[in-house]
């Protein structure tokens, strides 16, 4: 009972510094410092985000970018698994890619861009190619990193019971580096986020990464931060939706204390 | 290995051949790292016959584990030759099952399923059929109201005893086991002798216990090896013939183990001793 109550005062607390921040917001906008196309107020930006809406702008572009996520982010996170159990199996392969994908995490989801349009065109694989290589690397270190810290008593365990190097990796290995391996995916699945509105920006004629551009194009700053909030509503509620009950049965089998990031 | 014969309802596992001989011929055990060579093992020979309890006992860090880990196929020995029943062991097998100082359950499973992991190897065994075997094992080691548990929401004690019901739903030939009780409180440690002593007449498996407590070496062997400091080797073997199961607290057990003691206590001072010389030669 009183967890509950916990999560309705946290709830509470939430939507009371959000209002705050908006009203902070709203009063700054009104001492109009800047013109109001560079810093628009929330009103404004709540009204053009319903214009867009309204207008059938909005919808089309939502789920051109979950649908481009969608695909590229199970090409990814497919890879990342495959790529993150053979460099854990592998000390060869670990030695060869480690140290190739931290540098490759180094560059910005943008920094894709350019490259994947020299060789892929104006076509929808160049956004899958960004989205790929923005987040498969950071899923393959994980998936690694939790290969490595399995205690060697359970692989042992698991060996004195019969179980045959075949089945080694996907009833040993890969369940016990489950933790590690959810986090990387949460990882993933935002930098692919981050991955598919870059590659949208630059080469789209849908999408949220397109509103934004066009939003730049048209001076209209009111659509630009309207498309913005609406990038993150949907990561973070993806987020939950996907990740965050997934963690929690992991982290309840596991009896990891629970995870203190709520909302 | 194990008969295909079809399971059994009641059967209390999958069915077991004849419980396995162990020979040990000379083997040796040495470790070398980048900053030291560590000469752990032997060389040591020994036999262990089919359904015999033997204990090893030796002082702390003498290299018992070790012994166990070359047995279980973990590491290849240095030097020697392990055979079980005449064949050499080239890796770890489901016909000697190792139960660690831990118990090395899998937290991704619940308490059932960790007990029925073994079990999949025999292809014969429907998922019911591994169910009911599983379920029974842990009957045996009185857990049966856990069996949709988690790992982590168990106490020490009963983690060992899921531990060693993973272990025997497989029917092993030879239990390897490595002190599984040492981080248990008394009263629970007590209990499991019995269990284990009953389960031992009852199946007649061999059983290699390492330990370094006396008192658990005379309450549970048929044959005590008693090892010297590092590296190890067998230094005396004292034959129990004490009747079973035998108590804890049995006075004969206790005299027993006044004698594995004191053997264990001269190793340590004759250890001690010849590392003086040792360092003294070094000066």
């Amino acid at each position: 009972m009183s967890e509950t109550k916990q999560a309705i005062r946290n709830i509470s607390v939430l939507a009371a510094f959000l209002a705050a921040v908006l009203l902070l917001w709203q009063a700054v906008s009104s001492l109009a410092l800047l013109p109001s196309y560079a810093f628009p107020s929330p009103v404004q930006v709540g009204g053009r985000l319903a214009e867009l809406a309204v207008d059938g702008s909005l919808w089309p572009s939502v789920r051109a970018s979950l649908v481009r996520m969608a695909l590229g982010f199970s090409v990814s996170a497919a890879l990342g698994l495959l790529l993150g159990l053979a460099m854990g199996m592998s000390e060869t392969v670990s030695t060869c890619l480690r140290s190739v994908f931290l540098g490759l995490q180094t560059l910005p989801s943008a920094a894709w861009v350019p490259i994947s349009l020299l060789v892929f065109g104006l076509s929808d694989t160049a956004i899958y190619f960004v989205i790929v290589m923005s987040s498969t690397t950071a899923m393959a270190i994980a998936t690694a990193d939790g290969i490595s810290h399995i205690p060697p008593v359970l692989l042992r365990a698991a060996q004195t019971l019969g179980t045959t190097r075949r089945a080694m990796s996907t009833r040993v290995v890969l369940p016990a580096a489950l933790p590690s391996i959810v986090t990387g995916i949460k990882l993933g699945w935002t930098l692919g986020w981050h991955g598919v509105v870059s590659a949208e920006l630059i080469k789209s004629s849908v999408g949220l990464g397109f509103l934004l551009h066009a939003g730049r194009e048209l001076n209209d700053a009111a659509q630009v931060i309207g498309v913005m909030l609406v990038t993150v509503f949907i990561g973070l509620t993806l987020d939950r939706l996907l990740f965050a009950a997934v963690e929690r049965r992991v982290r309840t089998r596991w009896g990891f204390a629970p995870a203190v990031t709520r909302a | 290995m194990t008969s295909a014969r079809p399971f059994v309802p009641g059967a209390e596992a999958v069915p077991t051949a004849a419980p396995a001989r162990i020979t040990m011929v000379g083997v040796t055990k040495t470790f070398v790292t980048p900053r030291a060579r560590v000469d752990a093992l032997g060389p040591v020979s020994l036999e262990v016959a089919e359904g015999e309890f033997v204990v090893l006992a030796g002082p702390s860090g003498c290299g018992k584990t070790t012994l166990l880990n070359l047995i279980a196929g973990f590491e290849p020995p240095s030097d020697g030759e392990i055979l079980v029943d005449g064949k050499p062991v080239t890796g770890p097998g489901p016909d000697r099952v190792m139960i660690f100082q831990e118990p090395a359950l899998f937290p991704w499973l619940n308490v059932l399923d960790n007990v029925a992991f073994g079990l999949r190897q025999h292809a014969h065994l429907s998922a019911a059929e591994r169910r009911a075997i599983a379920e029974h094992q842990l009957e045996l080691v009185h857990l049966e109201g856990f069996a949709r548990a988690f790992v982590h929401e168990l106490s020490g004690g009963m983690k060992q005893r899921a531990a060693l019901a993973r272990a025997l739903a497989t029917a092993p030939r030879a239990l390897l086991c490595d002190e599984p009780f040492g981080s248990l409180d008394a009263l629970t440690r007590e209990r499991l002798y019995a269990e284990i002593q009953e389960l031992h007449s009852r199946t007649r498996r061999t059983v290699l216990f390492v330990t370094h407590n006396t008192r658990e070496a005379a309450c549970l062997a048929d044959r005590v090896l008693v090892l010297t400091a590092r590296p190890a080797r067998i230094k005396r073997v004292i034959t129990v013939d004490l009747p079973r199961p035998r108590d804890f607290y049995d006075a004969r057990v206790s005299v027993l183990a006044g004698r594995i003691l004191a053997e264990l206590r001269s190793e340590i001072t004759e250890n001690r001793g010849r590392n003086d010389e040792r360092d003294q030669a070094g000066d």
